[in-house]
């Protein structure tokens, strides 16, 4: 692994130059707002990949953290004034709300088997989506409401490039915690919990750190998602918010920061390409079927995803430029991983 | 009195709808150790199969029929194509039978079109009876009385016949069941489709009570559905059917006393219950380790 990371960070700050000077190069409307949209829920799928691909637990309610960050954003900007400072305090209004929401259903239920948290997860987040559309005072329901935006955001160019230092920031931040003595404990845990356990550590505390992690970055994803529609109604809290992080996290590939990234700019751009298509023929107004079964043959055929698929390719290859035939060795460790 | 008598109905009947999910999920549970997330797509499908059978044919039993028959060739599909590929699993296994959730989900409105459909009660389970000052709404009593059978011939089946005396085996210990020489898959795949089959029911039943059906109901009736599960005690059959009766009483009861608190009572009960007594209420057998 050392020895990849000089090529990593090539990578890395490549990939960053391309982005930071692509605005000066083509500022077309649509093309900054896929990209700004990418970014958000690549930052979504990256803090959703923390549960599933990094500690191994199922999460059904990460929309409702998502909508948590998007409706106190929302909220915020509307009741009290639409400055930037407002917008910061929302941010860590959110990410309060959503860390503490996240510690609490945590500690109920990762104790138990994976099973509990997914249902209870799910059952929190139809809970939420429910609250949203009831609470009409503040939320105005399923019909939503619009609110003014920081004046600076206006811009589409200035907010493409907040979104991207987020995304920047959000990525080393993942990138340190996954390669802390905490991040490698939780992986510990994906591997095999119970001899995490039989070695001393609280496995328990560690599933609830992941969980408050990835709530606290998901509804840092929901603020900047509310900001770059100036609007927000209930479909922030509904399952397609999930359903899309899961999706891009397990395209992309799981156990990795790079892959729900990845997941999220094809998802994306699928989207984009299919509501384009939808105009010509009417089926593709319902691509989540599309979507759900490309999910479901994802999970079966191929579930490690576009990143774990290449990097299972490059372990092969040198391995067999080093003339060793361990092949099977390695794929049985790399399915391991998975389960 | 009369209040009284009717929350009390309004809540058994709920909770028999939901125990005819719950029931299936908790036994799919505790033989295969798969969490069916699906089961509200089957529910669901079960609903619109039966509605529209019986539209055409105007006759509420071949609805019900008809919802069972989709119910359990759905479940059939589901079991070959969805769950035996990733056996043993239960990461992949959660998420794809959520996978298969939204795709049927959307399915409904494809096939049957998208807004919600009104569904009138057959005209001989319509009305009420009046005892003394006390209004008994005749469907919500169909209800009651279908949701007893079928508890009464599903214990039955489960504790004095072959047929449950191997489910049962299968429950408690699968590889033993297997050395002895059934055939465990063949009774899995069997339990997914009567347990498809139930939710199919549950959906037709529930059609006319709520009077509309529509596909995202799927979903939020499967959410009860876990909770329930959760609150019984995964694996648990007479658990479920205890633990639908209570959350369906406790809806009831809240929605006319506590409005506001109606939507949170059935996630404060699965969250108590989590607290002091995570394997469930009504739960035989301990939780084991892996």
């Amino acid at each position: 692994m050392k020895m990849k990371l000089p090529l990593q960070h090539l990578c890395f700050f490549l990939m960053l130059a391309i982005l930071v000077l692509l605005p000066f190069v083509n500022d077309s409307r649509t093309l900054m707002i896929l990209l700004t949209q990418i970014f958000i829920f690549g930052i979504l799928a990256m803090s959703y990949d923390i549960l599933l691909g990094y500690t191994g637990i199922v999460s059904f309610g990460h929309a409702m953290f998502f909508g948590l960050g998007a409706y106190t954003t929302a909220v915020m900007l509307k009741q009290m004034e639409p400055t930037l400072s407002t917008f910061f305090l929302s941010i860590v209004v959110g990410m309060l709300l959503a860390g503490f929401i996240s510690f609490l259903v945590g500690l109920l239920t990762l104790r138990l088997k994976s099973h509990f948290f997914a249902m209870l997860t799910l059952a929190f987040s139809g809970l939420f989506l429910v609250v949203a559309e009831k609470w009409r005072s503040v939320t105005y329901g399923n019909d939503g409401f619009t609110f003014r935006a920081p004046e600076i955001f206006r811009d589409r160019m200035t907010f493409y490039f907040f979104v991207l230092a987020c995304l920047v920031v959000i990525f080393i931040a993942l990138y340190r915690f996954v390669n802390s003595p905490t991040g490698r404990i939780l992986i510990a845990v994906r591997e095999n919990e119970q001899r995490t356990k039989s070695l001393g550590y609280n496995t328990l505390y560690y599933k609830v750190i992941a969980s408050i992690v990835a709530g606290t970055v998901a509804s840092l994803a929901g603020s900047l998602y509310a900001i770059s529609l100036r609007f927000v109604n209930t479909s922030v809290m509904t399952m397609d918010i999930t359903l899309d992080a899961l999706l891009m996290t397990i395209i992309g590939g799981v156990g990795t920061l790079v892959g729900p990234l990845l997941g999220s700019a094809v998802i994306e751009y699928a989207q984009h390409a299919l509501s384009g298509l939808a105009r010509d023929y009417p089926i593709f107004e319902r691509w989540i079927i599309f979507f759900g079964i490309l999910y479901i043959l994802a999970v079966i055929f191929f579930p490690k995803g576009i990143i774990g698929s290449l990097r299972m390719m490059f372990w092969k290859w040198r391995l067999k430029r080093k003339g060793i035939n361990q092949s099977s060795v390695t794929l049985s460790q790399e399915k391991e991983r998975f389960e | 009195m009369e209040l009284l008598v009717n929350l009390v109905i309004n809540g058994l009947a709920t909770g028999m709808l939901i125990f005819l999910l719950a029931a299936g999920l908790t036994l799919i549970f505790g033989l295969m150790d798969v969490l069916n997330f699906a089961h509200g797509g089957l529910f669901v499908w079960g609903a619109y199969a039966g509605i529209f059978t019986y539209m055409f044919t105007e006759s509420f039993l071949i609805g019900i029929v008809g919802a069972i028959v989709t119910g359990a060739l759905l479940g059939l599909i589901t079991e070959k194509l969805i769950i035996t590929p990733v056996y043993g699993n239960h990461i992949q296994q959660i998420l794809i039978t959520l996978g298969l959730m939204l795709v049927l989900q959307e399915m409904i409105k494809v096939v049957f079109g998208p807004n919600g459909v009104a569904v009138k009660t057959p005209s001989y389970l319509a009305g009420s009876w009046e005892i003394g000052d006390v209004i008994i709404i005749k469907y919500r009593l169909f209800i009651i009385v279908v949701g007893f059978i079928i508890f009464g011939i599903f214990q039955y089946m489960l504790k004095k016949t072959k047929v449950g005396l191997v489910v049962r085996a299968g429950v408690q210990d699968k590889e033993m069941a297997q050395a002895l020489g059934i055939h465990i898959k063949r009774v899995f795949l069997y339990v997914f489709m009567v347990g498809a089959a139930l939710a199919a029911l549950s959906g037709m039943l529930m059609a006319p009570y709520s009077g509309v059906i529509y596909a995202e109901m799927g979903m939020e009736y499967a959410i009860l559905g876990f909770i329930v599960v959760v609150i019984g005690g995964m694996g648990s059959f007479s658990g479920s059917l205890l633990a639908a009766i209570l959350v369906g009483l406790a809806g009831s009861f809240m929605a006319y006393y506590v409005p506001v608190l109606s939507l949170a009572v059935n996630m404060i009960l699965m969250a108590i219950v989590l607290i002091f007594r995570p394997q469930g209420l009504f739960a035989m057998r301990k939780e084991r380790s892996t």
